[in-house]
């Protein structure tokens, strides 16, 4: 596996930790090696040594089994790489036909891009150029989100991805697939008889679809301040969540039936027209506040942010999904940063019962059914159904049933990065993202972006620490709902 | 029925000038440990045991230690996540310094004979926020509330009605708790329970310990009309009368919610009201559009009771030709007890002079001898702390007594006397047991803090008040 960027954050921070588990968990095939490639000139021990401290650091399971890590950092190699020079790459691609003789790994290739997007052309063909891409053994390549910027620029990566990769070799990551408790949708909906038969209009109100963080831009800001939270959360993450929701049973759990239904949700959406951006989205920024009892300064006194910038960094946007199964379901996406806290959910509202058997006042406290999917953090599951209150009489309240994942197993979930990673070197594109399925999403964000470039509706401020601007309320009071208080 | 008595395996955690994100990291270590804790292969994990997160609000110790006491005694039959918050906001340096407490409870049969383990657990977490952190409490307890279940806050001092900081917090409540008798400056204080009561969000539910006492009255007064033939008195009553102890409006707030209970109850108009010398009180009230409900309080003094409390209440009236007259009193010679667990009986500064006539009066006096004593002194004064010339001080927040108005034993004996027509008096004596703090507080919350019959007879209470 070569890892373009290894001594960036992201390999440091979640492709190494990862490698390294799935290598404790002996899942790791016979001869593997990673190539780390940066523009850092480094030595092999000195890429091991940085390795070492990022896993200790970052691995989820603690404390590190130091014969583990010794084997690993042992398959760890570094080959500086400018990704505009392709000498460079010839010298990567000796360094990879080394490997195969000494390892025996038979000329299979995972590129793993941790790159910002902008390299992604480079690398592509500058892999082509030496011949990288083709080969005995397989060449994958994994490119991480964005995937573009918006159509256009998606189209045209995708042209050039796929002039130097075929299609089944392009893994285009979102990592919230990889989570367990995302991959639990499914199961929830498909491996159970009793929940599929009500998942629908006629007996679903909406569908709630929260993903809020407690930190800021971090020192993300050059990325961030052109990004902004609709590219960032809602294009991918956000709409990768409601098609999993929403979408039809497939036929097997298998890559391209799954990604098919997915696809079939996504066209499925109703596109928020010019006249409609200013009703159906809520674009705001956070300005200094309080979060988790400290304060936080604005979005625009962070570094590398524009004095004036008009980058959303919360979103919160109403969608209904034009098919026979959601005709008339609203579908509310919320994400932010620097809310109140770190949660991702997707909660299904279910329909008051059709006749209040025990009268108004006996259920002034009862709220509808609703179950919860928590995607992070106590991951699991809640149903919410009415109970009589112990006491002479009639009267109702809500409880709540739930499943928590980390007590409900006595295995640890494995990070999502772990199960990409291995699933792309099995070959299983099913968690990964095809190209349609991006392009299509990105048809739903563009006429948003477009409204909002022109100031429609405009940027409104919401303290730190707070749920978003009072208009995200407003957006449901206007239709009689409220969002639910993870 | 199972009773709690003691506790293993405590897991206990502190920290000191920490962050809420390591607070909310060794809560989810207590509970990834609690969820495996003496399982077998084949146990399944015990799953999540919360039926809500209490979140009691402390100024003081006093009331810190009560509100830790009260949430332990709930939690022993209502697994829960209670977080005390000591806010002191006043303090210059911003820090946070945290404890965590997690019993796993076991419970043993009636018995005695046995025991039974019990997956029941509660998690009592206490935040010492000092400085600015201290005023934004929601964004203090945001992360740390369980998803799913109703969140209270308990309020155990004055809450900062009208604040931007009681607004946001009540953002992420399902219902407020308050003790309007324990109100720094009970009327101004009502006024903005009622005032935010009114704006609230749909979801959010109030109550008031203070409601909770006035049960017995309530129920003894509601069973006299209960039997199918005195329905009708209820449109045939025209004067009300209670006894209360103490003067000034702080002191009225009890009375005039169980007539705004009445009133609300019955659909009447509030015409006109007066307060006088004394603590009198008299009020008129439109009842079916045409007929006048006389109304009064007068101040008694009684011993036993604390101020505020109301002793008696007389119901007069006639319907279809017969008088009829319900007179509920307070046994007339209970004995003054004090107890421990009362809170801060301790000099408290009020932010501003109150409208509490008594306290005031105190202050000024005290003012007036703080003025007096550094005139007499002017000559060996080098300074004052307030950097006025030698005899000038004038203490700008003046300290003055907080007065309890919570009775330690609210026990009681209730003698009723009802009269109808030319009927011999009919006597019924009735003992009310007493509640502590936790009892009444698992009362309000049994509610889950919704009760409509409470807000009703809150913004009637508070009209009459007004008026006054």
């Amino acid at each position: 596996m070569v890892i373009f960027g290894a001594t960036g954050d992201l390999s440091g921070r979640k492709l190494l930790p990862a490698l390294y588990n799935l290598s404790k968990q002996r899942l790791l095939p016979a001869g593997f090696a990673v190539v780390g490639a940066a523009i850092d000139d480094l030595t092999d021990d000195a890429f091991r040594k940085r390795a070492a401290e990022k896993i200790k650091t970052f691995s989820r399971t603690q404390p590190v089994d130091q014969q583990v890590l010794q084997t690993f950092l042992d398959m760890l190699f570094y080959v500086t790489v400018d990704f505009g020079k392709v000498d460079d790459f010839r010298k990567l691609a000796r360094k990879l036909d080394e490997l195969d003789s000494a390892r025996h790994v038979g000329g299979n290739r995972v590129f793993y891009c941790a790159t910002p997007p902008a390299t992604y052309e480079a690398i592509t063909e500058q892999l082509k150029a030496v011949g990288l891409n083709a080969g005995t053994g397989y060449h994958r390549i994994v490119i991480e989100k964005p995937f573009g910027s918006d159509l256009k620029s998606a189209r045209e990566l995708n042209h050039i991805v796929q002039r130097v990769f075929h299609e089944d070799s392009v893994f285009r990551i979102d990592h919230y697939l990889g989570k367990e408790t995302v991959q639990n949708v499914m199961a929830f909906r498909f491996a159970n008889t009793i929940f599929e038969p009500v998942w629908n209009c006629h007996f679903i109100d909406s569908v709630q679809i929260t993903a809020a963080e407690e930190i800021g831009i971090e020192n993300r800001g050059l990325y961030y301040d052109k990004a902004g939270a609709l590219r960032d959360i809602v294009q991918n993450h956000a709409l990768q969540l409601l098609a999993l929701t929403a979408m039809e049973p497939p036929i097997a759990f298998e890559a391209n039936a799954v990604r098919d239904e997915k696809v079939k949700v996504l066209k499925a959406i109703r596109p928020i027209t010019d006249e409609d951006v200013a009703k159906s989205t809520v674009r705001g920024q956070y300005a200094s506040g309080w979060v988790l009892g400290e304060h936080v300064k604005g979005y625009r006194e962070e570094a590398n942010v524009a004095a004036g910038s008009l980058t959303e960094t919360f979103v919160a946007v109403h969608l209904l999904v034009d098919n026979w199964r959601w005709a008339g379901v609203p579908f509310y996406i919320r994400a932010g940063k620097r809310m109140p806290k770190r949660v991702t959910e997707i909660r299904i509202q279910f329909n008051r019962p059709p006749h209040l058997t025990f009268g108004r006042q006996a259920a002034q406290e009862l709220d509808p059914n609703a179950i919860t999917l928590r995607i992070q953090p106590e991951e699991g599951i809640s149903l919410k159904f009415g109970a009589k209150v112990p006491a002479a009489g009639i009267r109702l309240r809500s409880v709540a049933m739930d499943f928590l994942y980390a007590s409900s197993f006595l295995v640890e979930a494995p990070e999502a990065y772990e199960r990409l990673l291995l699933d792309c070197m099995i070959g299983d594109p099913t968690l990964f993202t095809r190209a349609d399925e991006v392009e299509t999403a990105w048809t739903i964000i563009d006429p948003v972006e477009a409204a909002w470039r022109d100031g429609r509706p405009p940027l409104q401020m919401y303290p730190a620490g707070t749920w978003g601007p009072a208009a995200a309320a407003k957006l449901m009071e206007a239709e009689g709902r409220e969002w639910h208080r993870p | 029925m199972a009773q709690a008595v003691n506790t293993l395996g405590a897991l206990e955690w502190n920290g000191r000038g920490i962050t809420i994100a390591q607070v909310l990291n060794a809560l989810t270590e207590f509970r990834q440990r609690f969820a495996r804790v003496q399982l077998t292969e084949d146990d399944h994990p015990h799953p999540r045991n919360c039926v809500m997160t209490l979140v009691a609000v402390a100024a003081t110790e006093a009331e810190e230690k009560l509100a830790q006491t009260q949430c332990r005694t709930i939690a022993v039959h209502h697994p829960s996540l209670a977080i005390v918050v000591r806010d002191q906001a006043d303090v210059k340096e911003g820090l946070i310094d945290a404890s965590i407490s997690a019993p796993p409870t076991v419970l043993v049969d009636e018995s005695g004979a046995g025991t039974i383990p019990s997956p029941a657990r509660y998690e009592l977490v206490t935040l010492h926020v000092r400085g600015a952190a201290a005023t934004h409490l929601a964004g203090l307890v945001d992360p740390l509330l369980v998803s799913g279940v109703p969140t209270y806050i308990w309020w155990l001092g004055t809450p900062p009605f009208g604040s931007k900081e009681l607004r946001d917090t009540l953002q992420i409540a399902d219902a407020l708790v308050v003790d309007s008798a324990r109100f720094a400056r009970p009327y101004h204080s009502f006024l903005g329970l009622a005032e935010t009561s009114a704006r609230a969000h749909r979801r959010l539910g109030f109550a008031d310990f203070q409601w909770a006492r006035l049960d017995p009255w309530r129920e003894s007064i509601a069973q006299f009309f209960a039997p199918v033939n005195r329905r009708a008195f209820l449109s045939g009553i025209n004067e009300i009368g209670i006894d209360y102890r103490g003067v000034g409006r702080g002191n009225r707030i009890p009375s005039a919610v169980l007539i705004g209970w009445i009133a609300s109850a019955l659909g009447w108009k509030l015409q006109r009201a007066a307060g006088g010398d004394g603590g009198v009180v008299s009020a008129q009230f439109e009842a079916e559009g045409w007929r006048i409900v006389d109304v009064a309080f007068r101040s008694i003094v009684k011993p036993g009771l604390v101020e505020g409390e109301i002793s008696a209440v007389r119901i007069k009236g006639s319907s279809g030709g017969t008088t009829f007259r319900l007179s509920i009193a307070r046994s007339p010679d209970r004995s003054w007890r004090p107890a421990a667990d009362i809170g801060p009986s301790e000099f408290k500064e009020l932010h501003t002079a109150g409208d509490d006539e008594a306290g005031l009066e105190i202050a000024h006096r005290k003012a007036a001898q703080h003025r007096e004593m550094a005139f007499q002194n002017r000559d060996s004064l080098h300074h004052t702390a307030t950097g006025d010339p030698p005899g000038e001080s004038v203490p700008r927040r003046p300290t003055i007594f907080v007065r309890e108005r919570r009775n330690p034993d609210n026990s009681m004996v209730l003698l009723t006397l009802i009269d109808i027509g030319q009927a011999d008096t009919l006597r019924h004596v009735q003992r009310i047991e007493p509640m502590d703090d936790a009892a009444l507080l698992v009362q309000l919350l049994a509610l889950g803090g919704r009760d409509s019959v409470y807000t009703r007879s809150l913004a009637a209470g508070v009209e009459l008040m007004r008026a006054l």
